[in-house]
């Protein structure tokens, strides 16, 4: 290919390319902040995962029962007072 | 082809720059809500598209590129460098990446080609995706930089235009040389996307701690990438330089080697925080490293600063890679010391028995490890600065400290699983660590009875004795590995009344993560045992008339001739061994000795005949000019096939790992994206 041929071709592919950057769109998308509500949904289903787990672990033999109950008794208040506020904002939402 | 390519690169470098200016203005306008004349969704959708079109002017020089080598275009000094009318055409591919600017180039393709993955996936999380766009792009304009000014590969020659070129390196001529250096640079490239992820989501404050589930993907695939690289780049140092060893500890495994490390260090530590709230501040900083380290090891040994066996090329950009590993590390400081008060842990690791600690000290321990290789890899240039005389560290030293800390890490991999969260009583390690501790101990009892002893020769052997360390934890590992498997499926079997493997199945399909996860463990200790098994390499060498006879454990080999051949690449001798094993011959070897006809230099290529328990591995140092006759190295290495199957099943695990679990993954859900109307 000669250095002009190659010229024209990138001056083709420039073309293209800032047609394509600049071209406007009729839809883009956007994102609105995330809500405490969104942080909270995210936070319980982490808690909800690591519960499960646990119990799998607790069935699978692997700790005795009263190590288990230690483990979980956390988890659960966590969850609880998680489960509290997420209801508060959702009513608050309506 | 070659205003083409560098037009293209030019191109490439104007988009970069669109892609980090507009885009970080938009993030700035969209974070600051200040009115303006164009919208900053706007703005930042152009940024976007430009990174896009940025990757597409970048495929377009390397396509010039390839295409110049395959059209014999001499023109170019690095075609003349680097390819020659007989190369064959799988090896002319590879005289991409075979140079500096080549390489150059490819980096800067595979993260052109990241970014537009990430691009094109943005709406997943927009305002992350935005963000981690700007920082690639902010890299992508480095690497085109380098190729625009200092390093360009469309560099035309100076005088006359040469009839063929010097052609490739001959070490460079080997089928795993076509393959193992993409897959190194797409972890090493890879690394880049994880760190912008985390250095976005610390810039915008990211609340909570799902980014890491959107950029655990990302880790893993990088992850993979970067083992299979660095273990096909020791299997090719094992198969072509022809010292009967994979690992050398060159500057440019060391290199390779780093960010593997703190890469899987960070792929555990920051289960914690996904899990617990814990190490924000250490997982943040360790994929900094991460990322920090793939640019020293491309500086210390694409830079010239140390020399290497397979550093092909070097020059003068190591100043630029030194002045953007400064800007980064800025941009990492004052970003973390900005948003402190968002990596507040949210709780402590509350005893020293507990899983969290076996994951702290898992990446204690891999940092130390790296810290040492770093040391080692840097000693040469401190000792040059304070003595005046470069110092190089050899095998034996890296060995000495690598080894232990090896086997403490595969120590913890048994450890970490049977260990439950939070602390641990007595009664739970009873019950957990029994049968693994008894495994160590039979296998430790078996080695030694079976003449596995750190004596030998009527003196201490330092090899030996950690080859019997690591056979004794090897099976404890397993055992309790297997044993997680097996507490799992037989748990499902009750519940389904499935079969042992249908429930294993089930098993994984339910947590494919955890599974996975312990199946790039069970990989690991695989590994581990072959690296072991080099306590008991042999090796033998002598000069063969005919019908010599060359004895190297239960083999016996014969020279029964040598012969040559001719390609338009390369001339070959080749010696023919007959190898005989208990008094009956079994097979052939024939290595060879090549000299390329482009360069004139010669190159050995090895003869290995490999089963479970050894290799035998049989290289050809050619003629002995005195007599005429061929010198011919065998050695006998143990164990080394394991290696290989050990990286093939960490490779299994890790696709197990990137499944999506049955029950437990819900997609990450980001706030809401709305399709705003321009």
């Amino acid at each position: 290919m000669t250095e002009s041929l190659g010229l024209v071709g990138g001056a083709l592919l420039a073309l293209a390319l800032v047609a394509y950057t600049f071209w406007p769109e009729k839809f883009f998308a956007a994102q609105r902040s995330k809500s405490r509500l969104d942080y909270l949904l995210e936070r319980q289903q982490q808690l909800d995962e690591n519960l499960r787990d646990l119990n799998f672990e607790f069935s699978a033999g692997k700790y005795p029962p009263e190590d288990f109950a230690a483990q979980k008794a956390p988890l659960e208040n966590e969850s609880a007072k998680l489960l509290a506020e997420i209801e508060l904002l959702q009513k608050a939402q309506g | 082809m070659a205003a083409f390519g560098s037009f293209a690169l030019l191109l490439a470098l104007a988009l970069a720059a669109y892609n980090l200016l507009a885009g970080a203005v938009a993030l700035r306008l969209i974070a600051t809500g200040q009115p303006t004349v164009v919208s900053p969704e706007r703005l930042a959708a152009t940024a976007r598209r430009a990174g896009i079109a940025s990757f597409y002017a970048v495929t377009a020089a390397a396509f010039a590129l390839v295409w110049s080598v395959f059209a014999n275009d001499f023109s170019l000094a690095y075609i003349v460098e680097h390819s020659n009318r007989a190369l064959p055409d799988w090896y002319k591919f590879s005289a991409l990446w075979s140079g500096q600017e080549g390489s150059l180039l490819l980096w800067a393709w595979l993260l052109a080609a990241y970014g537009f993955v990430l691009r094109l996936t943005h709406k997943r999380d927009v305002k992350l995706y935005a963000y981690a766009g700007v920082i690639l792009a902010g890299i992508q304009f480095f690497f085109l930089l380098l190729l625009c000014f200092p390093a360009s590969p469309f560099a035309l020659i100076r005088g006359a235009i040469p009839q063929d070129g010097n052609g490739l390196n001959p070490l460079l001529q080997y089928p795993e040389m076509v393959i193992h250096p993409p897959l190194l640079y797409l972890g090493f490239v890879g690394f880049s996307v994880p760190f912008a992820f985390a250095l976005g989501a610390l810039m915008m404050r990211y609340p909570g701690e799902k980014w890491i589930k959107i950029t655990r993907v990302w880790t893993m695939v990088t992850w993979l990438f970067l083992t299979c690289g660095v273990f096909l780049g020791m299997h090719w140092a094992y198969a072509v330089l022809g010292w009967g060893g994979y690992w050398g500890w060159d500057p440019v495994e060391v290199a390779s080697l780093m960010p593997w490390l703190t890469g899987t260090a960070f792929l555990h530590s920051v289960m914690m925080q996904e899990k617990k709230g814990m190490m924000k501040s250490w997982n943040i900083w360790l994929i900094f490293s991460t990322f920090l380290l793939t640019l020293l090891g491309t500086m210390l040994t694409r830079g010239g600063l140390v020399s290497s066996v397979h550093a092909f090329a070097e020059s003068p950009i190591g100043y630029w890679f030194m002045a953007f590993m400064v800007i980064v590390l800025a941009v990492c400081i004052f970003t973390y010391i900005l948003q402190f008060d968002h990596l507040k842990n949210e709780r402590q690791v509350e005893s020293v028995i507990s899983r969290e600690s076996a994951f702290l000290f898992n990446n204690l321990v891999l940092i130390a490890a790296c810290l040492v290789i770093l040391w080692g890899a840097l000693y040469p240039i401190l000792s040059q600065f304070v003595e005046g005389a470069k110092v190089t560290v050899d095998a034996a030293w890296y060995n000495h400290v690598a080894v232990p800390i090896g086997l403490f890490l595969l120590f913890l991999a048994g450890v970490g699983p049977l260990l439950p969260w939070r602390s641990t009583s007595l009664k739970s390690i009873r019950r957990n660590f029994v049968l693994p501790c008894l495994a160590l101990w039979f296998t430790a009892l078996a080695c030694l009875a079976l003449g596995i002893q750190p004596w030998h020769n009527g003196g201490f052997d330092e090899g030996r004795f950690y080859a019997l360390i690591a056979f004794a934890l090897a099976a404890g590992v397993v055992t309790a590995i297997l044993s997680e498997f097996v507490r799992g499926a037989s748990i499902i079997a009750r519940q389904t009344g499935r079969n042992c493997f249908a429930s294993t199945y089930l098993l994984i399909r339910r947590n494919t993560r955890r599974y996975g996860g312990y199946i790039v463990h069970l990989g690991v200790v695989v590994v581990v045992i072959g690296f072991a098994g080099s306590a008991f390499n042999r090796s033998a060498e002598s000069e063969m008339a005919l019908h010599d006879r060359l004895l190297i454990g239960p083999y016996e080999l014969e020279n029964v001739g040598a012969t040559q051949d001719s390609t338009p690449n390369y001339d070959t001798e080749y010696a023919q061994l007959d190898v005989y094993e208990n008094g009956a011959k079994r097979f052939q070897m024939t290595p060879e000795k090549r000299v390329y006809l482009a360069s004139g230099q010669s190159q050995t290529m090895v003869a290995i005949h490999s089963v479970p328990v050894w290799d035998l591995y049989v290289v050809y140092e050619g003629t002995n000019p005195a007599t005429g006759q061929p010198i011919i190295k065998a050695f006998l290495n143990p164990l080394v096939s394991w290696i290989w199957a050990g990286v093939l099943l960490m490779a299994l695990g890790t696709l197990v790992a990137l499944q999506r679990s049955e029950v437990r993954e819900q997609r990450a859900g980001p706030a809401a994206i709305e399709e705003v109307k321009s």
